[in-house]
């Protein structure tokens, strides 16, 4: 296997039509023209380095240190070893938003997945009108978090939205139904309204992926009797399963990292029915002014984030994908 | 009109303004360094404030005029939105830059600057302007900390009851002046399908602690506040969660919001609406509200007319016009100010110059800073009603009759928990006991700690 690959890509390497008599002529040249284009990467890469080193390394590596400190974002942190952390495992806030985490995952890797692959696979059949659909379904996900947040918040409104407009005309199935106000609704209202902006998204890459399966395979399946469903599960879901593993994964850690829907439609409430991690870290990092308490939390919520990827990088070296 | 233009066009024109302005803006400045300035001291002070009119109104009332008073001293104003002016303000003085003049939300805010010794201590300066004769007393003390004064008032506030005067006409009620009549008035507009009290919390979490301070101040009394505040009283005396176990029956009656539930998804502007239609008819709010109401009441508008009254005590032997005491905002000046002299100058001036802000109260209105005002200060334009209310806070002030409001004397754990747990009180997730526990053994922290805010004495 390993052989084959070697003299697939040798001559890709060294340029069709060079004998090796040739190539050994200019032995000497190619070393320094690889080394060089080397350096050249590196010079490309470099101004790119140093920004992400500047924007992303240098605050996560002071956010490592803060989380062992007492600091109020002002002044000296005095080093207090592991006693942030040691408030973290007593702070029912924290194990509370943790719940809420778990919940917004299990919600997001079940609802928009599911929406994401129907869509895609229904679009996959149809050629008329299917770049319209796309843009449709894609069109709420460019839409600021401001806007879409806005426009929710007033279709949830019970007293003029969707609820007043059905009071109007005499349907009263919405009456004393808050959405964002009643704590059993307001996680899952607010879960709704980002993975409508979501889905769509998800939609346009698993398609992507479903249009590079080969047709041939759908038309064998259908020579074995395949119907749709028995097309989508044995061609279509192994034919994008790297596609879907991607985004299993960052579904993932994006809902452990939620923070723009609840912040802006609840700011966590009511009564913290919505606080999820990333809002009670803001709040006790610039309400609270405790920075490294809320480091402390940042490097858990990280580490978490952490771990599902190191899954999903298991499961790909496990032949997962392939 | 809509002049089409080519993209190509756009850029090219584009480019030249720039360059244009840039260029412009670079020769202007030059001059500017060889003008009448270059001896002056320029001060540094970084103004949070979203509205381009008031920008424009405060830059020439409260900077253009005093620099074109003062020819040495040269103010300027850098004005940051809102939202995000204390965190810019905190990363630039953490990083040792920053104003000159340092603005914070109040005094348990100001408290953190201070213990990282980033403020001067005003005392020299207070001495030389007389700053005692010129500020109300319990607004300066709220600037002292280890007897030492750091931070000045920049306004103050109290909460009242507004109520639509020409609902109150129409069904013959009169303005509550004891429990009893205010449970009363409740009942009977709860009765008429009414709102009794406009209340929601969807666009500031914050608006609950108005509340927590209401039942504090008005029915366990200031003197229990002043005793708890200055760790002679535990949170968890029965008088404390007396008064949250009353506030949490208000709520569950309906009288607040409409329940619960709509107090959680109520918006200020479908209440302010509503509030203005006689939909509800009193509303407890600070006295920032004033400058909502043109925009709801009286003609053009709803057409009815509103007033205001003093909160009535919720138990016997809590005062009458009792008025709790907030601070909008602090002003200090930063440790290693090199125009700390001139800098204190200014701020003399924004104390000195009664008229002043009353005038900006009746054109923008600006909120005066705690500063004795004489009805003669206020312009014959402004709201009677507005006016009336800054002479009975001067008086109640003065004669000691005030409470404490918790965003401005609460230290920041326990302020948060005035509103965060008191939404898990009108929830169901916590009990009135449970809620002052919780305030008790936060508050007890941060007062070992030292971040209590100076309290003004009673």
């Amino acid at each position: 296997m390993a052989a084959k690959q070697m003299t697939q890509r040798a001559p890709l390497s060294t340029g069709a039509g060079f004998s090796t008599e040739s190539r050994a002529g200019r032995g000497v040249a190619p070393h320094r023209s690889r080394r060089k284009y080397r350096l050249l990467a590196w010079a490309f890469m470099l101004p790119f380095f140093l920004a992400n080193f500047a924007v992303v390394l240098g605050p996560s590596l002071s956010t490592f240190y803060y989380a062992f400190t007492d600091w109020s974002g002002i002044g000296p942190a005095h080093f207090i070893g592991l006693a942030n952390f040691a408030q973290l495992l007593h702070d029912a806030d924290f194990h509370r938003a943790v719940i809420y985490n778990l919940l917004w995952v299990a919600m997001f890797l079940t609802v928009p997945i599911a929406l994401g692959l129907l869509g895609a696979f229904l679009l996959s059949q149809i050629r008329r009108f299917q770049l319209l659909f796309r843009v449709i379904y894609f069109i709420p996900y460019i839409i600021a978090s401001v806007v879409n947040a806005a426009i929710w918040q007033q279709i949830l409104d019970p007293q003029q939205g969707l609820a007043f407009a059905l009071d109007r005309v005499g349907i009263h199935w919405l009456d004393n139904v808050y959405f964002l106000g009643d704590k059993r609704l307001a996680l899952a209202s607010v879960a709704f309204v980002d993975n409508w902006h979501f889905w769509g998204f998800l939609v346009v890459i698993f398609l992507a992926a479903m249009q590079s399966i080969d047709a041939e395979l759908y038309n064998a399946a259908r020579v074995d009797g395949a119907g749709r469903w028995g097309q989508f599960y044995h061609v279509t879901l192994p034919g994008i399963r790297s596609v879907l593993g991607l985004a299993l994964l960052l579904v993932t850690v994006w809902s452990l990292l939620v923070f723009e829907y609840p912040f802006i439609m609840t700011q966590g409430g009511p009564a913290g029915a919505t606080q999820v991690m990333t809002i009670l870290l803001y709040k006790d990092a610039f309400a609270l002014n405790e920075p490294g308490y809320a480091a402390a939390m940042g490097l858990c919520i990280s580490l978490l984030a952490i771990v599902v990827a190191l899954i999903f990088v298991l499961l790909r070296r496990k032949g997962w994908e392939s | 009109m809509h002049l089409p233009i080519s993209r190509r066009r756009f850029l090219l024109d584009g480019s030249k303004a720039a360059l244009g302005a840039s260029l412009g803006g670079a020769l202007l400045a030059a001059c500017g360094g060889q003008g009448s300035q270059s001896n002056a001291a320029t001060i540094n002070f970084w103004y949070g404030l979203d509205d381009g009119n008031q920008r424009a109104y405060m830059k020439s009332h409260d900077v253009d005029a005093f620099n074109k008073a003062n020819p040495n001293i040269n103010v300027e104003i850098s004005f940051k939105p809102e939202a995000d002016v204390d965190r810019l303000i905190q990363i630039a003085l953490a990083s040792g830059k920053g104003p000159d003049i340092v603005p914070t939300p109040g005094p348990a805010y100001a408290l953190q600057y201070i213990n990282a010794n980033l403020f001067l201590d005003l005392d020299t300066y207070a001495r030389q302007y007389n700053w005692k004769n010129k500020i109300l007393g319990w607004a300066l003390d709220a600037g002292r900390v280890h007897n030492k004064l750091y931070s000045l008032p920049g306004s103050y506030q109290t909460l009242i009851i507004y109520y639509n005067k020409t609902l109150f006409e129409q069904k013959g009620w009169k303005i509550p002046t004891n429990r009893s009549e205010l449970e009363g008035l409740a009942q009977e507009a709860m009765g008429q399908g009414i709102m009794p009290f406009m209340a929601g919390n969807a666009d500031s979490r914050g608006a609950s602690e108005w509340y927590t301070t209401m039942f504090f101040n008005h029915y366990a009394g200031p003197d229990a506040v002043y005793q708890a505040l200055t760790g002679k009283l535990a949170w968890t005396d029965p008088v404390f969660v007396d008064a949250i176990t009353l506030l949490r029956s208000y709520f569950l009656k309906g009288w607040f919001g409409g329940g619960v539930q709509k107090y959680f998804t109520n918006t200020f502007s479908t209440l302010d609406a509503a509030f203005a239609k006689g939909k509800a008819a009193m509303d407890v709010e600070g006295s920032w509200a004033f400058a909502n109401w043109p925009s709801y009441f009286g003609p053009g508008n709803s057409g009815m007319d509103y007033d205001w009254f003093p909160i009535p005590p919720l138990r016997d032997g809590v005062p009458q016009n009792l008025y709790t005491l907030g601070i909008g905002y602090t002003l200090s000046i930063k440790a290693t100010s090199k125009v700390a002299s001139a800098s204190a100058r200014y701020l003399d001036w924004l104390y000195s110059t009664p008229q002043r802000a009353a005038q900006e109260l009746a054109d923008i209105n600006f909120p005066p800073p705690p500063i004795p005002l004489n009805p003669a200060d206020f312009p014959a334009r402004l709201d009677p009603r507005i006016k009336r209310h800054y002479l009975a806070l001067d008086q109640a002030s003065a004669q000691g009759n005030f409470g404490y409001t918790t965003w401005t004397f609460w230290p920041p754990r326990s302020d948060v928990i005035a509103y965060s747990s008191l939404d898990k009180v009108l929830s169901g997730d916590m009990t009135p006991a449970q809620f002052c526990a919780e305030m008790n053994q936060t508050f007890q922290q941060e007062l070992a700690q030292g971040v209590v805010p100076p309290i003004p004495k009673r």
